[in-house]
This record gives C-alpha cells, sequence and structure tokens, in this order.
C-alpha cells in the first residue's frame, strides 16, 4: 500500500473525531436531564428529553464512516429532527433557565452537526467522495481546526463545572441581602442589609467569633510547640525508638475520630473542660499533632546539614543552632504549618459541637449552624454570618493554596 | 427500682402538671422535669378507633405537624406476647396504665387497646428551654384524628443532674500514661547512651512533649473508650459505670438497623471516595492541558468548595434543597429532598461529592505538575495517542500518590459526620432506636451518645467502626502492595 492510501484510510475530518467524542458526552448530558424532567413530573418535557436523548445516541451510531453515504443522510436527517425538536420546545414552553440550557444541550449539538455533515470538507468525506489528495490536504488542515476545536469543548466542560461550584457561593450571597428568611426568588431581586446589621450589630456573633478565634490561636500555639520539636528531631537525629513513635504518629492520623469521641467528651467532663476554651485547644492540638509533626519534618528535611555543622564547629550548642539557624531558615515552613492548625480548628465541627452545650461557648462552627434548626431556620442571618467568615478563610486558602497542598501531601503521601 | 418509683410519683403529680390541653380524645400533661427528657402524661379515649399516637415536638409552638419534629410513634394494638422492658433499658422509658410498657420486636411502644393512661418521659430533649410537645392520635393512614394542640414544658433546667464526677480515676490513669512514657523514652535515651550515639541526646527530649501528649490525649481515650464498650454508662451514671460484659456487643449486633447504616456507610464512602480521585482526576487533567486560557481564574473558583469552611456550604445546599429553594426554583418544582429516603439518601452523597473534588484535583494537580515533560515529549515523538498517553504514562505514575490519597479520602468520607448532621441529622426517621435513613455509622454513634444518653452502646458502635476500618485498610495495603509488586 502506498503512503496516500493510508491518508486515505487515516484520515477522519477533525468535526467528525469532535463528534464521536461529544455526541455521548451531550447524550449523557441529556441523560441528566431526562432525570430532572422525571422529578419535574411533565410529560411533554419528559417525552422531549427521551426524544432528544435517542436522537443523539442514533446520531452517534449512525455517524458516517467515510464508505458509505446513505449515512450520512441519516444522520442529517436525525440532526434536523434533533435541532427542531428542541426549537420547538424553546418556543413552546416558558424559557426558564433550566429549560434554555437542557435545550441548548440538544439543539447545539444536532445542530453542528447538520451544518458540519452539510457542508465544508466533513460533508464531502461523509459522502465518501475523499481521494488521496482531499486526504492528505485534510490531515493538514486537522492539524489546525483540531486544537481550536478541542479548547472550545475544553471550556464547555470547565465552564459547567464552575457553575456547579459558583451558584452556592452566588446563591448565599444573593440571599445575605435578601429581606426576611424567604429562600426563594430570582437571584438580586432585593436588596438590604438588614441581615448583616442584625449580626454584626449583635453580642451573640461576636462571642462565637471571640471563642473561635481564642480556640484557634490556642490551638496554633499549643500544636507548634509540641510539634516543632518533635519534627525537628524526627529530621536530624537517628535515635532508638525512631521509626517506632513515627509509626505512631502515623497510625494516629489514621485513626478514626469517631471512637475517640465519646471517650473524649467523658473525659473532658470528668475534668470539667467542656464549655471551655482549653477542652477544645488541648482536643485540636492532639488531633491536629500527627500532620504538623509530618509537616514540619518534610521541610526540616530541606534544609540543608551542612549549615548546622559547620555551626557545631564554630562552638554553637545544638539548641543555639536550632534557634539561631534552623528556625529562621524553615520561618516559611512554620507559618504555613501555623496556618494549617489554625484553619483546621477555625473549621471543626463535630467536637465543638459535642463539648459546647451553652451558647455562651459556642464556635463559629456550631453558633452558625444553630442558626438552622429543624424548624424556625433564620436563613437571611446564616448567610450573612457565612460569608463574613468565609471570606477571609477563602482568601487564606487560595493565597496559600500551593503550599497547603504540599503540606498536606508531605503528610499523607509520605505518611 | 429508684427510678420506677420517681415515675410513679410523678404520675400522681399528674394533677399539679405544669400546663394541659384538651383536645378530643388525648388530654396531655407535662410532668415532673427530669435530666435531658421531658415526661409526659396521656389520658386517651379507650374507645376511639385510633391505630397509633405520635409524639410531636418543637423548640417553638406549631399548629400542624410539619412544623415539628417526630419524637416517636406508640402502636395501639395487642401486647400478648410482647416484652415489658424495665425502665432504663429502652431509650425512652414508657408506661401503660402505670406499668411498664410493651415493646415489639422492632423496639416500638405497643399500647393495648383498653388502656387509659400512659406516658412516656421523652429523651434528647434541649436543657433548660421551653419546648412545645403534642400527641396526635392517628387512624391506619396516618392522617390526624384530633387537632394538634401542643403544651409547653421545660427540662429540668440544670444541665448537670450528677454531682460533680470524682476526677481521681481520670487524673490517676492520665498520670500514669504520661510517667510510662517518660519511662520508655527515658529507657530510649539510656540505650542510645550506652550504644554510644551521643549525637541523638537530645532528641528524646525534642520528641517528649508530642508522644507523652499523644499518649494521653488520644491513646488514653481509645483504651477508656474501648472500656466504656463494656460499661453500663450512660448520661445519667457518670463516672460510676459497672462492668456488663459484653452486653453492648450484642446489643449492637442484634439492633435492627446495624445490617443498613453499615451498608450505607460503606456505598456512602466507596461512592464518594471514586467520584472524588474520577472527578478530581478529570479536572486536574483537564487543567493541566498546555495553552489554556484563563487556567489561574478556573483553577481558583475550582478551589472554592475546599476552601470554603465545609459546615457553611452543607448548610447552604441544605438551604438550596429546601422545597422553596434554590434547586426547586430552577426545576419550577417544590420536591423536598430531604423528606423522602431515597432522595435524601442520593442528596446527601451529592453534596459531599461537591465538597471532596477540589481536595483531589488539587492533590493530582500537584502530581502531574513534578511529572517529567520529556516523558510525554517522547511519547509525542514516537506517535503514541493522547488516550494511551493518558493511559500507560500519566495514570501509572499517578498511582503512587492516587493510591494513599485514596485511602486517606476513604477513611475521611467513612468519618464525614457533617456532611449528614448538618443535611438531614440521619433522617428521614426509620423506626424508633434504629439508625436513620441517612445515618452512616458515625453520626449513629453521635445520636446514641449524644442524643439518647448511651454512652456504653455508644462505645461499642465505636469499637466496631474501628475493627472496620483497621481491616479496610488492611485489606486495601495488601491490595495496593500486591499491584505494586506485579506491576
Amino acid at each position: 500500500m502506498n503512503g496516500q492510501g493510508i491518508a486515505v484510510r487515516w484520515y477522519v475530518p477533525a468535526e467528525i473525531q469532535v463528534l464521536r467524542v461529544w455526541l455521548p458526552v451531550a447524550a449523557l448530558i441529556n441523560a441528566f436531564i431526562v432525570g430532572a424532567e422525571v422529578l419535574r413530573a411533565r410529560e411533554h418535557g419528559m417525552l422531549l428529553s427521551v426524544a432528544g436523548l435517542a436522537a443523539l445516541l442514533l446520531l452517534r451510531a449512525l455517524l458516517p464512516d467515510g464508505r458509505l453515504p446513505w449515512k450520512r443522510t441519516a444522520a442529517l436527517a436525525l440532526a434536523a429532527a434533533g435541532v427542531l425538536a428542541g426549537l420547538w420546545s424553546l418556543f413552546a414552553i416558558e424559557l426558564s433557565f433550566f429549560n434554555f440550557w437542557s435545550n441548548t444541550w440538544l439543539v447545539f449539538p444536532a445542530g453542528i452537526a447538520l451544518y458540519w455533515l452539510s457542508v465544508g470538507p466533513a460533508a464531502s468525506w461523509a459522502s465518501g467522495a475523499s481521494d488521496s489528495a482531499a486526504a492528505e490536504s485534510g490531515l493538514a488542515r486537522n492539524k489546525q481546526v483540531l486544537p481550536r476545536l478541542e479548547s472550545f469543548g475544553l471550556h464547555t466542560l470547565l465552564l459547567h463545572a464552575i457553575a456547579v461550584v459558583i451558584v452556592p457561593v452566588i446563591w448565599i450571597i444573593d440571599i445575605s441581602f435578601s429581606p426576611g428568611n424567604v429562600l426563594g426568588g430570582a437571584i438580586g431581586d432585593a436588596f438590604t442589609l438588614e441581615h448583616y446589621e442584625s449580626m454584626l450589630g449583635g453580642s451573640q456573633f461576636w462571642l462565637w467569633t471571640r471563642n473561635s478565634v481564642i480556640v484557634a490561636i490556642g490551638t496554633t500555639i499549643v500544636g507548634l510547640l509540641l510539634a516543632i520539636p518533635a519534627g525537628y528531631a524526627f529530621s536530624r537525629y537517628d535515635f532508638a525508638g525512631r521509626k517506632g513513635s513515627m509509626f505512631v504518629f502515623m497510625l494516629v492520623q489514621m485513626f478514626p475520630g469517631a471512637i475517640i469521641l465519646v471517650p473524649y467528651f467523658m473525659v473532658m467532663k470528668t475534668l470539667g473542660l467542656l464549655n471551655t476554651s482549653i477542652g477544645l485547644i488541648i482536643a485540636y492540638s492532639v488531633t491536629a499533632l500527627p500532620l504538623c509533626v509530618w509537616m514540619l519534618k518534610g521541610f526540616f528535611d530541606s534544609v540543608p546539614r551542612a549549615l548546622e555543622e559547620a555551626a557545631l564547629l564554630d562552638g554553637c550548642t545544638q539548641v543555639e543552632v536550632f534557634y539561631r539557624i534552623v528556625l529562621p531558615l524553615s520561618l516559611p515552613a512554620v507559618a504555613m504549618t501555623a496556618l494549617f492548625s489554625f484553619l483546621a480548628a477555625w473549621n471543626e465541627f463535630v467536637l465543638a459541637l459535642v463539648f459546647n452545650t451553652s451558647n455562651e461557648s459556642y464556635t463559629l462552627p456550631v453558633g452558625l449552624a444553630s442558626l438552622i434548626p429543624t424548624v424556625g431556620q433564620q436563613w437571611g442571618d446564616f448567610a450573612a454570618a457565612s460569608v463574613v467568615v468565609s471570606i477571609p478563610v477563602v482568601i487564606m486558602f487560595i493565597a496559600f493554596q500551593r503550599a497547603l497542598i504540599q503540606g498536606l501531601s508531605a503528610g499523607a503521601v509520605k505518611g | 427500682m429508684k427510678r420506677l418509683l420517681a415515675a410513679l410519683l410523678a404520675m400522681a403529680t399528674v394533677v399539679t402538671a405544669v400546663t394541659a390541653a384538651e383536645v378530643p380524645g388525648v388530654s396531655l400533661h407535662s410532668g415532673e422535669p427530669e435530666y435531658r427528657r421531658i415526661r409526659i402524661d396521656v389520658a386517651v379515649n379507650p374507645d376511639s378507633d385510633v391505630e397509633a399516637y405520635e409524639v410531636w415536638f418543637a423548640g417553638q409552638a406549631f399548629q400542624a405537624r410539619s412544623e415539628a419534629t417526630l419524637h416517636s410513634i406508640l402502636r395501639v394494638g395487642s401486647t400478648a406476647g410482647l416484652e415489658q422492658p424495665r425502665p432504663g433499658e429502652s431509650f425512652d422509658d414508657c408506661w401503660s396504665d402505670g406499668e411498664p410498657a410493651h415493646r415489639d420486636e422492632r423496639g416500638m411502644v405497643v399500647i393495648a387497646p383498653e388502656t387509659r393512661r400512659w406516658s412516656c418521659s421523652l429523651t434528647g430533649m434541649a436543657p433548660g428551654v421551653d419546648q412545645w410537645i403534642a400527641v396526635v392520635p392517628v387512624d391506619g393512614d396516618g392522617s390526624a384524628l384530633s387537632a394538634v394542640a401542643p403544651i409547653v414544658a421545660r427540662t429540668d433546667a440544670s444541665d448537670e443532674r450528677t454531682p460533680p464526677p470524682d476526677t481521681r480515676p481520670v487524673l490517676y490513669a492520665l498520670g500514669s500514661i504520661v510517667l510510662s512514657a517518660i519511662v520508655l523514652l527515658s529507657y530510649l535515651r539510656w540505650s542510645d547512651a550506652r550504644r554510644g550515639r551521643h549525637k541523638s541526646k537530645l532528641a528524646h527530649i525534642y520528641v517528649a512533649p508530642a508522644l507523652v501528649a499523644l499518649a494521653a490525649l488520644t491513646f488514653y481515650p481509645i483504651l477508656y473508650g474501648i472500656w466504656l464498650a463494656f460499661t453500663n454508662a450512660d448520661q445519667s451514671r457518670l463516672g460510676d459505670e459497672v462492668f456488663i460484659g459484653l452486653a453492648n456487643f450484642t446489643g449492637v449486633f442484634t439492633s435492627p438497623g446495624l445490617l443498613r447504616v453499615t451498608l450505607f456507610t460503606f456505598i456512602w464512602a466507596f461512592g464518594n471516595t471514586a467520584a472524588h480521585v474520577v472527578f478530581g482526576v478529570v479536572l486536574a487533567l483537564l487543567l493541566n492541558r498546555a495553552g489554556l486560557t484563563g487556567k489561574t481564574a478556573y483553577r481558583t473558583i475550582l478551589l472554592l468548595p475546599w476552601a470554603i469552611p465545609a459546615y457553611i456550604s452543607v448548610l447552604t445546599w441544605n438551604g438550596m434543597l429546601q422545597p422553596d429553594g434554590f434547586v426547586n426554583a430552577m426545576l419550577g418544582t417544590s420536591i423536598d429532598f430531604i423528606a423522602n429516603a431515597g432522595s435524601a439518601r442520593v442528596v446527601v452523597i451529592l453534596v459531599n461529592i461537591w465538597l471532596g473534588i477540589s481536595f483531589m484535583m488539587m492533590m493530582t494537580s500537584g502530581a502531574l505538575q513534578a511529572l517529567s515533560k520529556d516523558m510525554f515529549e517522547a511519547a509525542e515523538i514516537d506517535g503514541v495517542s493522547r488516550w494511551d498517553q493518558l493511559r500507560y504514562l500519566t495514570l501509572p505514575n499517578l498511582k503512587s500518590t492516587l493510591v494513599p490519597v485514596s485511602l486517606l479520602g476513604f477513611i475521611w468520607s467513612f468519618n464525614m459526620f457533617n456532611t449528614i448532621y448538618l443535611m438531614t441529622r440521619g433522617g428521614p426517621y426509620v423506626g424508633f432506636g434504629e439508625p436513620g435513613a441517612t445515618d452512616i455509622l458515625v453520626t449513629y454513634v453521635y445520636s446514641v451518645a449524644f442524643e439518647s444518653g448511651h454512652y456504653g452502646i455508644a462505645a461499642a458502635w465505636s469499637v466496631l467502626i474501628f475493627l472496620m476500618l483497621i481491616g479496610f485498610s488492611a485489606v486495601y495495603v495488601k491490595k495496593t502492595r500486591a499491584t505494586e509488586a506485579t506491576a
């Protein structure tokens, strides 16, 4: 077989390649839409979405292969039927955002298939009219067209992912500015600051914040005081029991928090530490300890030993070496670990729920959750408080994402 | 016996009840306040064709059952052959005509049709605040036979019923654990010195605080928890619990919801971990495409579920899924996703998937960036297709990250209390003394311990969870080791 024959055999227009991948994706989304229509129990919606799903699947099955021209005709007919059904439904029913979106996922794939199969290189290939020259030029053209189509698809997928992520965020912000405790209503239909005023103007929110700040700072300090020396020792010294104690730290990280919940509560209750910050500080700094030790060990490992050895030769004691050389060099890492334990304590919910039974000792998580009891939920106040609490945390997470992930994966992967 | 006497005494004080409401067929009084419990005494008309009595409660006045929470159901029917557990043996103590009430094999209270008076001590009431309680007689279809007329009652205002417990046992135990940790470390230091490793003489002092804290505050509670599992500890017996052998464990293994809650826990943990890994890897691969415009913006937004405090996200989803929330507004429906067992299960899993993808994406992204570019360039030159590059180069190289992270993710999901507690509190209600429809083991332990107050039973459940997780991790590690050895 000569090279040109291979080109003919290999050549599939970029458009057809894209349809092969994306029609199943569109079908999947239409299957999801069928599910939603079943939930809505609207008969014509169900019918239409099932028809759309079937049309897309059939279209995928009947995609031209470059040899059988009748497949092109069949595919064209199916695509046209899909477009017509989608358009009819667009005009026949009320145009909510969901309807618009779901119809787009029928009309657009079918429409683009219709267009590509009726004009352009894909159309002539599909009707079986391509010779080796057309295949050669088509392969060259694919190289240019494919990346553009791919990046369009990539952005479509990412935009969908982003929508799923961002909708709750926008919604809660909208609720925080909506009057009363209504959950419905269009986004941005009303504006009031009453919830912010009632939360930030009242004493309750600031009480919870104060408790959270005390607990989080206390946890950070106690946790670091325990973790820094241990991490340093694990990184630098080879001592009897090193392996054993490192194993112990790894094991504890695997322990389910649930099994300590009850005994922790009993111990704290017996010692009279329920409803106090000290109880939570002790519990948090110990539960975060293994991960902090692992993170710090990883960071200390990256500080070169030569510096310390030089300092020791110059007459520093080991303690001085640690405080004068190692600690300043790994200060950013220590700050990261501090941030990590601060955030862990700031966001913790279960232990705070179990340890604190009175409103005065609630931390922010338990306090905010207490605004949403089984009945009589104060959504507006909750939303306003959530926005206020989340903003600094989110900024910190985004600013320090790389370092946090690095530390966490050091703990998770190596441990 | 003492409690029974107190109960009878309380029945005698019906005349002096705090409040009373009269509805046809039922008259309801609140009895003496108790610790985290409210006692109700109910006089009923035995002639009516009532099939069951529902006890509803709420933290505020209510006129309809939809505004309140169902506390328990008492069935009316034949009590022949049913057990009469003594007070204190079941979650709520109930009496009919002054005798301990009968219970069927599922633990539900059954009242004989001729009963004129019954009473219950309702557990799990918020201490020291007003609670509205209504008893609603219902027929076979569950429709109310009388108006809902709640009464107001309070628990014993003080949160501490028992005198301050004896702290000595705990302090002795903590002290001895700290001492033995110090002794162990000193021994290790001495053995180092004997072997002539003088360089490391400070190491043991550096490690000591962390190890001692770990021993005292992690190992001791775990051992204490294991001990509790063999005792009759509960909220009214703090500090003087007694060893009762394997009774808690037999209770756990014969409890009606054990299989269901275990199965759902595993579905929950597997489903979540699988979805986290799949979506996380897919998103990381998409974001890793060379020349993607707006990469930073996408990445920052996709990070949000990880960055926003989890309890806030979960409560937000809870609001979005309310009948008047965003999801229903979008669909043009008013479905109560959380009220139905099936949809509640699906919804809690979806919300937890939403929460966890970002983290997995970030982990995978980090690992992807660490892969060598040369490898892919070489593959490109050799004409390896994109798909084969992914299958034979990217995924095998990600394995060393994904295997431990997914094990950790499984354990995290297994223990993910927040999502379920804040979405459904384990509900919808399934049966008395049973885990709710969306309860996983962890949330059920919480409700046994802190809503019903049975610390011993909860500790037995915890031990069971612990054994399950150890077993799972061992199998997982073995399996992955085996595949790594053959790879």
